[in-house]
């Protein structure tokens, strides 16, 4: 049960309370850049979601076994060479940034490989935006997240399954598309609006983002109000009477 | 290549005319996200910087062994190598500051005005015409950064450099230090920008005509 | 020797010695900054513990501080906390506990200083907190925090909108009344997993 509230919120949390794009402002390029037309929105937004899980897929699997401190693999490598007790310290975190790129190069060049070959029509929608993501910072970012929820926890039991991480990707893509898209809808109207002229483009699509990054704001604190929604018993009993003033 | 610029108007060119977040629109993503504070930003550029120059130079001294079809290769290597650098240092020595700008630092690897001066200069000139091409572009980059910054700490919180500037009267307009700020800020700069840009070169041309 | 020249590895020599170049150098910085990294890690805690225990707890004499970790079933759940032992010439100078728990945005995480008893609050700090700036963030304010001090936890705090009176109580900060039950619930509930293992023992415990 506390996994599913955890999932929940994870999924909750990455899509609208702090979304990519307009709460850690990932993925800005393409936000600017792709949001002229909503489909063509969508199909970057959908190609993002598509990407992002496979790269999450691939860190959570190497974060885990090959780079965090003592992961298995790596330790079972290294024991070949050194005594047990180092092998059993190996630490190859400092690696992680450059084996993040590399694997989320490689698994565009793959994903574009394969759905060019099994799904053209797939392909016509959305492969045209399927090189460029692999400078999305979105991908990078969530893969990051994720290793700092490996890594960086003070449990070893704390530390991320493959099931949190791959909501938090997915939702994440998830939020970017709701964003882009929106985004998109909102500039094909602003196509008919007399804009001055150095605001056209850019500008006023920054503005405009800063509009909704303020509506997005609204969802701050559904994540607490939700757990404790959820959460079958009060963890704390009290003592004193309930204060009906708050 | 007659035309080429020589390495000191190609510094010159990265820090207004052809400025790396106004003008080309790159790099978008730590503009918005550590510019809260001017420290942060500081920070920011000054790690850039480090990865652009260093990227540079490095692509600039192989430039005659690279092959095409692994040039992105190389690129992306040898920033992802910088940018591990840059983070470990600041990890040593300002714990802190490398705390509050988290995932961004990392981030600087699939920032684009790296890439882009590695592909377009880096990889076709001489190591002192690249590395000042770096310095201008780093500059460019720096201000462009603590422009952003300056009005949001001044605006969001009546600090420079987290000391008091505004009396304390001002009520600090704390939607500027948050997410919104950010895109409002820019975006207003970058339209007043954008205008400034268009009278200069109006300007420019009623002196050529007359 | 034409065959070599067309191989795909052979083609990328550079990249492949680059590859080698890159690991040397980063496996240096490693070496020489590692270490200060580690410890900025370790001390971004430690260096609180003198301060959150109070003033009178080590009379101007150093203290020991012994890190442990104490898993604690809280209702069928692993709950996980660190905690740091303190003590002057073997004799035990106060507890450290690092909590964590939801605030109104994301997790807040606090480091609660508790009396060689366990009778009181010596201290209270947060190590990280997203809440909104101008309101909920004012958890972080010396003022705020040092409501804390001196309160017992015999038992559960409580948060009040203004006027504590009793020991029980805490004053909300305003507009921010989650943030400041959300500290609030932090300690009640770390206070709660913690008396039973902490106290009784001083030495170790797995």
């Amino acid at each position: 049960m506390s996994y599913l509230i955890d999932i929940v919120l994870i999924a909750l949390s990455a899509a609208l309370i702090n979304n990519f794009v307009l709460y850690y402002f990932v993925g800005i390029c393409p936000f600017i850049g792709v949001s002229r037309k909503v489909e063509m929105a969508f199909g970057m937004g959908c190609a993002v979601t598509f990407v992002i899980s496979i790269a999450a897929i691939m860190s959570w699997t190497i974060t885990t076994f090959v780079l965090m401190p003592g992961a298995p693999l790596s330790a079972w490598v290294a024991g070949f060479f050194v005594s047990s007790e180092s092998a059993a310290k190996i630490d190859l975190t400092i690696l992680s940034y450059i084996v993040y790129i590399f694997a989320i190069a490689s698994s565009v060049q793959f994903v574009e490989m394969y759905v060019r070959k099994f799904f053209p029509l797939l392909y016509k929608s959305f492969g045209v935006f399927l090189p460029l993501i692999t400078t999305n910072c979105a991908i990078l970012f969530a893969c990051l997240k994720i290793m700092s929820n490996i890594v960086g926890v003070d449990d070893p039991a704390d530390a991320w399954d493959l099931g949190r991480s791959l909501t938090l990707a997915v939702f994440g893509g998830v939020g970017f598309t709701i964003a882009i898209s929106i985004m998109a809808g909102i500039r094909e109207e602003l196509e008919l609006c007399d804009i001055p002229k150095p605001f056209k483009g850019a500008a006023i699509t920054l503005i405009t983002g800063g509009i909704l990054a303020m509506a997005f704001m609204g969802f701050t604190g559904v994540d607490s109000g939700l757990k404790k929604a959820m959460t079958p018993a009060p963890s704390i009993e009290m003592k004193a009477p309930q204060n009906t003033a708050q | 290549m007659a035309d080429q610029p020589t390495s000191m108007e190609r510094f010159i060119q990265g820090i207004l005319p052809e400025n790396p977040v106004y003008r080309q629109l790159l790099g978008l993503c730590p503009t918005l996200a550590v510019t809260n504070g001017m420290k942060a930003a500081i920070t920011m550029a000054c790690a850039v910087g480090f990865v652009l120059l260093c990227a540079n130079v490095m692509i600039s001294l192989i430039r005659n062994l690279l092959k095409p079809h692994l040039r992105i290769v190389i690129f992306t290597l040898t920033i992802a190598t910088f940018v591990t650098i840059a983070d470990r240092f600041l990890a040593a020595y300002m714990y802190e500051m490398s705390k509050t700008l988290g995932p961004y630092i990392p981030l600087i690897i699939v920032n684009c005005i790296i890439i882009c001066r590695c592909e377009v200069c880096a990889s076709k000139q001489p190591v002192i015409t690249a590395a000042s091409d770096a310095l201008g572009q780093s500059i460019g980059y720096g201000l462009a950064l603590s422009s952003v910054a300056a009005v949001r700490e001044i605006l969001g919180t009546g600090m420079f450099f987290e000391i008091r500037v505004l009396p304390t009267a001002w009520p600090d307009w704390v939607i500027m230090v948050l997410p919104p700020g950010a895109f409002l800020t820019f975006g207003l700069l970058l339209g007043w920008v954008n205008w400034m840009t268009s009278r200069y070169a109006a300007k420019k041309q009623v002196k050529g005509s007359l | 020797m034409e065959g070599l020249k067309d191989n795909k590895i052979v083609q990328a020599w550079l990249v492949l010695l680059l590859a080698v170049l890159f690991g040397g150098a980063l496996s240096g910085v490693q070496m020489t900054l590692g270490p200060a990294i580690e410890a900025n890690k370790i001390n971004e805690t430690r260096q609180k513990v003198p301060e959150l225990l109070g003033p009178s707890s080590a009379n101007g004499e150093s203290l020991d501080i012994v890190s442990r970790s104490v898993n604690v079933d809280r209702q069928g759940k692993k709950v996980f906390y660190s905690v740091y032992e303190a003590s002057v010439n073997g004799k035990p100078a106060g507890w450290v506990a690092k909590a964590v728990g939801q605030g109104y945005a994301d997790k807040i995480e606090l480091l609660l200083g508790l009396d060689p008893g366990l009778n009181k609050i010596t201290g209270l700090f947060i190590l990280e907190q997203k809440e909104t700036p101008g309101l909920g963030n004012k958890i972080v304010t010396p003022e705020w925090r040092g409501q804390f001090i001196e309160k017992s936890i015999q038992s559960p705090l409580e948060v009040v909108k203004t006027g504590a009176e009793t020991p029980y109580e805490i004053n909300a900060i305003t507009g921010a009344t989650i943030s400041s039950r959300s500290v609030t619930e932090i300690i009640n509930s770390a206070v709660k997993d913690l008396k039973k293992p902490l106290s009784g023992q001083t030495r170790p415990l797995e």
